[in-house]
């Protein structure tokens, strides 16, 4: 895996977090600006990232996401929870397509159709889609598919060589398909996510040429932003659409492309050298044109091409003029444009809208408003004028402008703003004033008829998103770290503090063995001085392993709506303390329990709420997640306000399955009859639903906290509700131990499971035939022999006095003989692994100061 | 690197990547009449590319490379240096 792919796997995961989250809060505030604004940006910037990678599956079904967020966003589409649960169902395979490709480096083989089926359903969820599925590979760009009156001879085709034009020509004319004139306005952010649309351009199939648009004004030099892509492009490919939307596949939203007729090319180029022999050409070949004598037409050009220099820009119209006569059906009113041109100069532009263009005839004068194309090229113009230029060119720079906007106009059904800017540029002639054309194109571009500007989004965009990024430079100093790395650390700073351990064993034998009391005493002077520094290193390493429980507690809004939503239950959740923090494994530890925990409450806790409103409750029922710290301990509260457990039923069932006795049901008080739910092999509900009873009982939550050093607690009162507590340490990575000697080898025990230490004199001991116990305050304790539960050889020495330890471990207090009791020792405990790790009864080995290996018990396993 | 600077010329030469844009814009920035020569130049990243269109450094040479010489170039020789 490349880092740059690493990256995008971490942002990807919190993109998909960050749009998730939103979204839950959109569900329940549609109306919510800020919160689809931040969803779609979320959406957005993962598509951009996704797009570096040939994962072309998993763009889709988030560029399918993205749009029906837009349409939200853009107030077409109003979201409701059945667009929620398709929008979380691309959320989550996005996330598992993660997972996937962040293990196997490939999405999953089903990616592709889940992909396409999705995204058709989204498609088909758009205001104005048609319903049934759309042709996955049309999908992409359909959108952007539309016929476009409003096409016009961008000027610096001329620019572009006659032979490629011709080429392309023949091509297209051989194909017949349209030319495309695309316009690609590149994400302001585009940089960031790997683009360089000047590189894209270059890779352009089929790409005549193009022009770069700047923004309307550059930032001054000190606020210019290298970073944030400003610029836009114009282009001209005679590539096949289809090729042109495939480079642009990642990218549809920000590129159009329109359909133009192949004659645009026909451009003559060249310099003039204009006689009386072309005017009488002109007329001789009108009439014929509009006869419609095509082969006489052709006659005469290539007459009056054989007389002319092949360089001149006579010959070019004239050469054009034969290949366009050389279609089929060639086009007459471009052929009439083309003839105009010879003469006067300018850009050949039908008069009016040719029949084969099949373009909606628009009445002259009318205000049909200006497509994107017409008013980004007026803009041109109007930039092109405004810039300072010399004395002698400025006529001709206003006149080519003039013309450009002119024929735009023109070919946009809007003669009467054509004859409008004709009269701007006499004006300006008399004044030697520009303005009157700046201004009269500034009407036209920013003309309140036109659609909300696509010529003033992008810059809008730049604004924001400078503003947006100088925002992140003063954001907080935070690392991102992968957690290995930070386990490695605590590995050795683990080890550090073992090594630290064996100075004092080096002092004591720089006393004993080699006599020199100095030396032991500089040893344990530097020990303390290590010592300290390796228990602040403890410390630092803790806190930075420490995660708050919002970690932990972020999935459960998702659950709860989803879960809530399946069952018809109005559930709201309520979260405090999320800033507690606890160490990671803890946090980790907890994850599955407290999800088995919620999900109980939700299936068998929370009533319908009907059946709340008859037992005088508020219809929607309260889930609270409550995090604290209490000593070294964290607390998480799981608690509801439905129905609570009833104590006389759990008892029945226990009964029923044999868990317990009559007898002892009957001793049990409610409270104690609760817990009995955490008994392996008992379940209350009747039936099974597809949320809990997956087999996973609560006595799995108890095994699993207990594992983690923790303790569950249950409370819940019949009609009122229920509430789970869960008790863990802060911390995992020490553990706290006992050290005890039995057949002079040594072992740890976990002090948290160690109720008290006591000697108890042999005749204290009372034999039950193989059962031996002993009365400690009124209390008959089993008492069991470490050297027989490990199979160590009896202790031959009697001894009047047994010292025992007394344990609680699984719910019930032991006594365990021991041969000695040690110190008390912190550790850090490794768990076995390898061929070593099914070795039962252990829970692991520390290393102590000198050397040895301690062997941690696992005495809920021995027992 | 692809950018040389030499006295107060920016010697573009090779594929210009989005990394050197910043530098640019620092050099550029420093300088009254700065001159750019992208003869030797392959590919100008865009961003590099927005930084000379905004500063117009003037073009002493301009690119070999048919591509840029086309569409580009004719941009950058109405520089104001």
């Amino acid at each position: 895996m490349t880092p740059l792919f690493e990256r995008f796997v971490a942002e990807a995961r919190e993109l998909l977090e960050t749009a998730g989250n939103g979204l839950l809060s959109l569900e329940r505030n549609p109306q919510d600006a800020d919160g689809i604004n931040a969803v779609f940006r979320a959406v957005h910037t993962l598509k951009g990232s996704a797009g570096l990678f040939d994962i072309p599956a998993f763009v889709r079904l988030v560029h399918a996401g993205e749009d029906l967020l837009g349409a939200v966003r853009e107030g077409r589409l109003v979201l409701t929870s059945s667009h929620c649960d398709v929008l979380f169902q691309v959320f989550d395979h996005a996330t598992a397509w993660i997972d996937a490709m962040e293990s196997t480096e490939a999405l999953p083989p089903d990616a592709h159709d889940i992909s396409r089926r999705l995204s058709e359903h989204m498609r088909a969820l758009l205001p104005g889609a048609e319903p049934g599925p759309i042709p996955a590979a049309a999908a992409a760009l359909a959108v952007e598919a539309r016929p476009a009156p409003d096409i016009v001879v961008p000027a610096w085709l001329i620019q572009v060589p006659e032979a490629d034009r011709l080429a392309a020509w023949r091509r297209l004319s051989a194909t017949g398909d349209a030319l495309v004139v695309g316009t690609y306005r590149p994400d302001a952010q585009c940089f960031f996510s790997g683009e360089d649309p000047l590189l894209t351009l270059r890779q352009l199939p089929g790409l005549l040429g193009f022009e770069i648009e700047p923004p309307p004004c550059w930032p001054a030099a000190e606020d210019f932003d290298p970073y944030a892509c400003l610029l836009g492009f114009h282009f001209v490919s005679a590539a096949p659409r289809a090729e042109i939307e495939h480079l642009f596949r990642y990218i549809p939203d920000q590129v159009t492309l329109d359909d133009a007729p192949a004659e645009i090319l026909a451009v003559p180029a060249g310099p003039r050298s204009l006689g009386p022999v072309h005017q009488d050409f002109a007329d001789s070949v009108r009439p014929l044109l509009a006869a419609g004598d095509l082969i006489a037409v052709g006659r005469s050009v290539s007459a009056l091409l054989e007389v002319s220099s092949p360089q001149s820009r006579e010959a070019s119209a004239l050469r054009w003029m034969q290949t366009l006569l050389a279609v089929p059906q060639p086009s007459r009113s471009w052929l009439a444009a083309l003839v105009d041109s010879l003469l006067d100069g300018g850009v050949p532009r039908p008069l009016m809208a040719p029949v084969d263009l099949a373009a909606p005839a628009t009445e002259a004068g009318s205000a049909a408003p200006l497509g994107d194309t017409a008013r980004a090229l007026l803009a041109a113009q109007q930039r092109m004028i405004s810039l300072p230029c010399a004395e002698g060119e400025w006529d001709g720079r206003l006149g080519a402008a003039g013309r450009v906007a002119t024929a735009v106009l023109r070919a946009s059904g809007q003669a009467a703003a054509a004859a409008a800017i004709g009269e701007a540029v006499a004006q300006c002639r008399a004044e030697t004033s520009a303005q009157p054309l700046f201004v009269a194109l500034g009407r036209l571009v920013d003309a309140s008829n036109a659609p909300p500007g696509d010529l003033a989004k992008p810059h809008d965009e730049t604004v924001r998103s400078v503003d947006f990024r100088s925002d992140d430079r003063t954001a907080t100093r935070v690392l991102k770290v992968d957690q290995a790395k930070v386990d490695l650390l605590m590995t050795l700073i683990g080890e550090l503090v073992v090594a630290k351990n064996s100075l004092p064993f080096l002092a004591r034998r720089a006393e004993e063995v080699f006599g020199s009391r100095e030396m032991s005493r500089e040893i344990k002077d530097q020990h303390a001085i290590v010592d300290r520094i390796a228990q602040e290193m403890q410390g630092a390493i803790m806190q930075v392993r420490m995660l708050p429980v919002s970690q932990l507690f972020q999935r459960f809004p998702r659950l709860v709506r989803d879960l809530s939503r399946k069952l018809g239950k109005q559930i709201d959740l309520d979260l405090v303390g999320e800033d507690t923090e606890a160490d990671k494994d803890v946090i980790e530890s907890l994850g599955d329990p407290l999800l088995h925990i919620v999900r109980n409450s939700i299936d068998h806790g929370i009533e319908l709420p009907d059946d709340r409103l008859a037992a005088g409750k508020p219809a929607s029922a309260t889930i609270r997640l409550r995090a604290y710290q209490e000593a070294d301990a964290v607390l998480i509260e799981v608690s509801d306000d439905g129905r609570g457990i009833d104590a006389d039923r759990v008892r029945q069932k226990a009964l029923e399955k044999g868990l317990i006795d009559a007898e002892r049901a009957a001793s049990l008080s409610d409270d104690e009859a609760v817990q009995l739910v955490f008994l392996p092999g008992f379940s209350t509900a009747t039936e099974v639903t597809d949320l809990s009873g997956r087999g996973v009982g609560m006595d799995v939550v108890r095994s699993t906290v207990h594992k983690a050093g923790g303790q569950v607690r249950l409370q819940s009162r019949r009609g009122e509700g229920t509430l789970v507590v869960l008790r863990l340490p802060l911390s995992m990575a020490v553990t706290r131990v006992l050290v005890v000697e039995s057949d002079n080898r040594l072992f740890g025990v976990p002090m948290d499971l160690v109720a008290e230490t006591v000697r108890v004199p042999g005749h204290q001991i009372r034999r039950f035939k193989q059962s031996e116990t002993f009365v400690l305050r009124d209390q008959v304790i089993p008492l069991l022999r470490l050297r027989c539960l490990l199979h160590l050889p009896a202790c031959q020495q009697h001894t009047d006095e047994e010292a025992v330890l007394v344990v609680r471990v699984a719910g019930g207090t032991v006594g365990i003989v021991i041969d000695r009791f040690k110190e008390r020792m912190d550790i850090i405990l490794k768990p076995f692994s390898g061929v070593l790790a099914g070795i039962p009864g252990y829970s692991g080995t520390a290393l102590l100061g000198d050397g040895q290996v301690l062997p941690v018990l696992d005495l809920k396993e021995l027992v | 690197m692809t950018i040389r600077f030499d006295k107060g010329t920016a010697v573009v030469e090779g594929v210009c990547g989005p990394e050197e844009a910043l530098e640019l814009l620092e050099w550029l920035r420093g300088r009254k009449t700065p001159r750019v020569n992208l003869k030797a130049c392959d590919h100008l990243h865009t961003a590099v590319l927005q930084i000379l269109l905004a500063v117009r450094p003037k073009l002493t040479a301009p690119p070999d490379d048919p591509f840029l010489a086309a569409w580009v170039a004719p941009l950058l020789v109405d520089g104001r240096g």
